[in-house]
């Protein structure tokens, strides 16, 4: 139990560096701005346009394929570490 | 499943016309200032594109292009008998601009004409109805006319969709013969995701009125659009694509049974650099085999795909060659086809 609990930890820890780099590429950011309580529609880099990348990014980076209803429910960065978890676990 | 195959049906020519008017999007700077639209146009990758003057419609191109092909395919009229005439841009609401265009070309009028609304997965819809109808048999030579002017559709006050869309026609002709072995197609619709993509008001739906023709503000960015002029959420429908349009692509090379090796060339609908990067990259597909016109002509919907293959694939389809079509959109409709083509002619393009 205290094992998978410590191996959960390191892979969502490993995760969200992961999603941040990846975020900061394709949002055009330094990666230090990223935190994971952010609400990435409010960096000054997000955009409609940018949005595309971020898309692209969970898809190619992730294998996320999302419905833009569950895509637009989340807010923050740690949200998206949740979905990526969530779904690779599923 | 919505999967089709044919023997002994392709297309032996195919010609294009595009209005002379080259609109520089970089110096598109009508409602936008510079730098912000370098970003959108850095972006779709659409540096060119052709808009049709107010006197020339979607037919008028198709025209063009179909006497370009009669003529140096030195085809007997009589022997046409269908007439498809693909766009979301007709001439009227009624009658069908197939007929005026029956006329127009001198067709007999035994020619079986009817109209295509669908987009731009319609060249594949089209393509598969005049295969099944030459398949039937009784006809002897079919043409399958294809034209836009999305310049008439979209607002150029909407950043959304300013850059983007360009005008164009094509004309193909569509024959049985044994020189042409198999053609698959995947043909697929989702209308759950009708409001992606969509002018809502001047059907019938919501009848045309001075409220439905004045321009308003639509979003806290400062686009301006009729409620006449089209809409598109890019965002949704590009996340569509990059899940459907390869699973398509995966069900219909496995329906086939053809390896990816052995077609020569993939067209997709031209929509927007990015999309169309992004499915290349996801699909693993070799760069030379992909051509591309979204940055000279953009998006012009159902036109993209044939004016691609007559603008940069003419002297390359001499012998027998197998090309795989992709278009998706509007509706939200997609679809993929992989064709066989042997010695296809291919005209230059005609300006208007």
């Amino acid at each position: 139990m205290l094992i998978n609990s410590i191996l959960n930890l390191i892979t969502y820890n490993t995760m969200e560096e992961k999603l941040i780099e990846a975020l900061a590429e394709a949002l055009e950011m330094d990666r230090s701005t990223i935190k994971p309580d952010g609400v990435f529609r409010d960096y000054e880099n997000y955009s409609s346009l940018t949005e595309l990348s971020v898309l692209a990014m969970l898809d190619s980076e992730f294998g996320i394929e999302i419905e833009m209803k569950e895509f637009d429910s989340l807010k923050t960065v740690a949200d998206l570490v949740r979905l990526i978890t969530d779904k690779q676990k599923s | 499943m919505s999967l089709l195959s044919f023997n002994n049906v392709g297309i032996s020519g195919l010609a294009a016309a595009v209005p002379q008017k080259i609109i520089n999007n970089y110096k598109h700077d009508l409602y936008f200032n510079k730098d912000d639209i370098q970003e959108v146009i850095d972006k779709i990758g659409v540096r060119e594109r052709r808009f049709a003057d107010d006197n020339t419609c979607s037919s008028d191109l198709c025209f063009a292009a179909a006497e370009k092909l009669i003529n140096e395919m030195n085809i007997d009229r009589n022997e046409i008998d269908l007439l498809l005439f693909i766009s979301q841009t007709p001439d009227y609401r009624m009658p069908a601009t197939s007929v005026l265009l029956q006329n127009r070309l001198q067709l007999s009028t035994s020619t079986i004409t009817f109209d295509i609304s669908l987009g731009c997965s319609a060249f594949l819809y089209g393509l598969s109805v005049a295969y099944s109808m030459l398949t039937a048999g009784g006809i002897r030579k079919a043409l399958v006319l294809d034209g836009e002017t999305r310049s008439k559709v979209y607002s150029q006050k909407d950043r959304k969709t300013a850059f983007l869309f360009g005008d164009g026609g094509v004309a193909a002709l569509i024959e049985r013969g044994e020189q042409y072995s198999t053609s698959w197609f995947s043909l697929n619709s989702d209308g759950s995701r009708e409001s992606l993509i969509k002018i809502p008001a001047g059907g019938y739906r919501k009848m045309s009125s001075c409220e439905t023709v004045t321009e308003k503000v639509v979003d806290e960015h400062g686009n301006i659009r009729s409620e006449e002029q089209g809409y598109m959420n890019g965002a949704d429908v590009f996340n569509f694509v990059i899940r459907e349009v390869p699973r398509d692509f995966d069900r219909l090379i496995e329906f086939a049974g053809v390896e990816r090796n052995s077609i020569d060339y993939f067209i997709f609908h031209q929509a927007n650099s990015y999309i169309n990067g992004f499915l290349a990259r996801k699909l693993r597909l070799p760069e030379e085999r992909i051509p591309t016109t979204i940055h000279k002509y953009g998006n012009t919907s159902s036109v993209s795909i044939p004016l691609t293959i007559v603008s940069e694939l003419s002297g390359k389809l001499n012998g027998q060659k197998r090309i795989l079509l992709s278009g998706f959109g509007v509706g939200l409709t997609w679809g993929t086809a992989i064709i066989h083509l042997n010695d296809c002619f291919i005209g230059d393009i005609v300006e208007v």
